[in-house]
């Protein structure tokens, strides 16, 4: 990361807290209401230190990577054949459509009535959450496959699978990983939704303590802050991958 | 290629055509006959949409003829070959591999070992005056020219008994382009590959060609079959040859070009 990208995210960041502690003060706003980024900042601190949120987190981020494995390996699969077969387009995307419409905080309890508070629910709510976007950008990645890099395979004789890996799969890489980037964001949303619809851990749970029976809400501030970094992180992985794997083109 | 003297390739009464929008068929390729003798060398000219490039498809495999025979010594051509190489206008090299990697792409289809497509890819570079150092770059690193010698050297990589060339040079400079066709003609003395050109410049056809077939407009067929007398080996200065200026000019006369029949008198 260069200096400058380091020195305009620390900009960034500093003029967000500057603002949000101008309008905790200038708004007078009493701590239940919108806490201080001091007291939140000290909250997250002890709120690690003492164990309350790491196990919270080790159980969504079980349920995001597995709902994200799940739902872009699934998406790979349907990207390509909506890409390649009229038939499947026609079969499969009334279905994605609808599903991605409608929303997922609806889907959510009827997924824990199903399959259970577990973590296989979450896993399935993630799962779904990730399919629209990693299928329509593979799709979208696999038709955008140059036909004459197509027609250079067949000159040379490629075989399906051999013009699958060697030249369809390269060429789309990074719609797919455009693709991934929305969709591992999307999977700590369908994470934390699946908490919210039924369970006993994650951070989603921890939300509704620290806004219900604990009413602490720095606690729920720090939650949500550990959220996002949860996001930024997966985020970045995915970022990191894409440039090992797209590389300068 | 193999050690055997390369097979003629063969295209006899080929015809074919395409859908157009309003739903009826395009005639390209109107009946050609066209002989390439293994080992030589021929250039295909004519106006645009004559079906140069369409024909040229269809010797390659890629596209499928409506009537007639192609074939390569007596073995029709159904599909794409390992004995013809093409090479396309525009190198078409795969942007998220290295030079080496595309040179060696056809090896790997074929399933050749690492250490096997790394002897091949030495003899390769060589063959085609490509400079080592520029091997591992990515082709966004590499110049025009150095692009298209990548994709010559990936057309050789088989070693193929024919080599099509869809005016592989068009998009270089004058300059550069006089240079790869000088060491075109170099590469073919030292490969023995048959060679089938298509070109849009008169002198290229004339300076790289044992003969050149013109193709009328569309639908393409052969209106003129012109041997070139120029001695082999030959070099840049030969463009300046009488015998050019004469060969041009027949070549302008078929190509419906007003100004040909002067051309022709003067070079006469």
């Amino acid at each position: 990361m260069s200096r400058a990208t380091v020195l305009s995210v620390a900009g960034g960041l500093i003029v967000f807290i500057v603002a949000w502690q101008a309008i905790v003060s200038l708004g007078d706003f009493p701590p239940y209401i919108l806490p201080a980024p001091a007291a939140v900042g000290a909250r997250f601190v002890t709120a690690w230190t003492d164990g309350t949120i790491a196990p919270h987190l080790a159980a969504t981020l079980v349920e995001v990577v597995l709902g994200f494995a799940v739902g872009a390996g699934l998406a790979l699969v349907a990207g390509y054949s909506l890409a390649r077969s009229v038939l499947v387009e026609r079969l499969l995307s009334p279905y994605l459509v609808a599903a991605q419409a409608t929303p997922i905080l609806a889907v959510a309890p009827l997924i824990a009535l199903w399959f259970g508070p577990g973590l296989l629910g979450k896993v399935v709510i993630c799962a779904l959450i990730v399919l629209f976007p990693v299928a329509i950008y593979t799709m979208v990645g696999i038709r955008a496959v140059d036909a004459r890099l197509l027609e250079l395979g067949r000159s040379l004789r490629a075989s399906r699978r051999q013009v699958l890996t060697t030249l369809e799969i390269p060429a789309a890489l990074p719609s797919i990983f455009g693709g991934m980037r929305v969709g591992v964001t999307l999977a700590v949303v369908g994470a934390i939704v699946g908490e919210w619809a039924g369970a006993d851990k994650g951070l989603g749970v921890l939300i509704n303590l620290a806004r219900g029976s604990l009413f602490d809400i720095p606690l729920l501030f720090a939650t949500l802050l550990t959220i996002s970094l949860l996001g930024i992180v997966l985020y970045l992985i995915v970022v990191v991958i894409e440039r090992r794997l797209v590389g300068a083109r | 290629m193999t050690d055997r003297r390369p097979r003629p390739v063969r295209v006899s009464g080929v015809r074919l055509s395409f859908p157009s929008r309003g739903g009826d068929r395009l005639p390209v390729l109107d009946g050609i006959d066209l002989d390439v003798p293994g080992g030589g060398i021929v250039a295909l000219i004519g106006p645009n949409g004559s079906g140069k490039s369409t024909l040229l498809r269809v010797i390659a495999g890629l596209l499928g003829a409506e009537a007639g025979v192609v074939s390569l010594g007596d073995v029709p051509i159904v599909g794409p070959d390992p004995a013809i190489g093409l090479v396309f206008q525009e190198p078409r090299l795969l942007p998220w591999r290295s030079a080496a990697a595309n040179i060696t792409y056809p090896l790997e289809l074929a399933g050749w070992s690492p250490e096997r497509r790394s002897r091949r890819l030495a003899e390769l570079t060589d063959l085609v005056a490509l400079d080592p150092g520029v091997v591992s770059n990515r082709p966004a690193e590499l110049s025009g020219g150095t692009s298209q010698r990548v994709a010559l050297a990936r057309a050789l990589a088989l070693q193929p008994e024919v080599l099509l060339l869809d005016e592989p040079f068009s998009a270089l400079d004058a300059l550069s382009r006089e240079r790869f066709d000088l060491e075109l003609l170099r590469l073919w003395e030292r490969a023995g590959t048959t060679i089938l050109l298509v070109t849009h410049s008169i002198a290229e056809a004339i300076f790289v060609a044992d003969r050149v077939v013109v193709l009328s407009a569309r639908p393409g067929h052969v209106v003129a079959d012109i041997v070139v007398e120029l001695p082999r080996p030959r070099s840049l200065a030969d463009l300046d040859a009488a015998i050019v200026s004469a060969t041009a000019a027949r070549i302008r006369a078929h190509l419906g070009d007003p100004g040909a029949a002067g051309s022709l008198e003067l070079a006469s």
